[in-house]
């Protein structure tokens, strides 16, 4: 998987390419840690090109979402394929998640 | 004639998942499987398999995972064996999705996954193996590899 970082305004995406599963989602985990320690309240993951996820991913989002709640912050998820929502819906996880369909979309929640 | 049933070995070990995904990729390419469907077996799979080696194994000794991939009559079956101690996901309670959001687990998650995604879990315990068959219907008009 690759994960490509940048920063708009205050915002940190995280663009996401390949396959976010109990191999690959530690080295996720350790970059969102990362940006958070630096200041990062403000967040955005953008699933254009994520091909695949299983619940090791929605661990990571998980945790994300409670660590930026405590600091008063945002997570915002994007442009995701329709069965990689699918998941996030079985889940649960849109009842406290805002999804978006596009990128600009979600830099429009901060 | 393309074979109906491909049977492979996977280690315990996390990285094995490319693995496990390389084999599904090319036994549904064989099958002409629709995307979606692989997509959902892949995940059901990894869950699985993740699982057994979370929980499977008290020792640090090699484990060897048998998995058997078929396909009949638009059904996709999975055969998942492992050694490890008794393990029945089948009999592991549904997730409370409704706990507030600092509450929330993910632990149960895969296997709410899994359950919504397949048609039908059976498990079995013989020999002191744990043994986890795993049916899908397969959607015919969907789009294939």
């Amino acid at each position: 998987m690759q994960i490509k970082e940048e920063k708009q305004n205050a915002v940190h995406i995280f663009r996401l390419d390949g396959r976010l599963d109990s191999n690959t989602s530690p080295v996720f985990e350790e970059k969102v840690s990362d940006a958070i320690a630096k200041g990062a309240k403000q967040m955005v993951i953008d699933f254009e090109k994520l091909e695949y996820l299983s619940s090791a991913g929605l661990r990571v989002i998980l945790k994300t979402t409670k660590d930026l709640k405590r600091l008063e912050g945002k997570l915002v998820l994007c442009s995701m394929a329709d069965y990689v929502r699918e998941v996030f819906e079985i889940s649960g996880f849109d009842s406290f998640l805002p999804i978006t369909a596009t990128r600009d979309d979600a830099l429009k929640k901060f | 004639m393309s074979s109906k049933k491909i049977t492979f070995k996977l280690e315990n070990k996390l990285s094995e998942l490319k693995r496990l995904h390389q084999q599904l990729e090319a036994f549904a390419k064989e099958h002409q499987l629709p995307l979606k469907d692989i997509f959902e077996i892949n995940l059901c799979l990894e869950e699985h398999f993740t699982n057994i080696l979370s929980h499977g194994y008290a020792d640090r000794e090699t484990h060897w995972i048998d998995i058997t991939l078929s396909v009949e009559q638009e059904k996709f079956i999975a055969c998942i064996e492992d050694d490890g101690i008794p393990f029945n996901p089948t009999a592991v309670p549904a997730p409370d999705f409704k706990c507030p959001l600092e509450e929330r687990k993910v632990g149960g998650l895969g296997v709410h996954l899994t359950r919504h995604y397949l048609d039908s879990m059976a498990y079995q315990r013989r020999g002191g193996i744990n043994i986890l068959m795993m049916t899908k219907k397969i959607d015919s008009q969907a789009e294939g590899v």
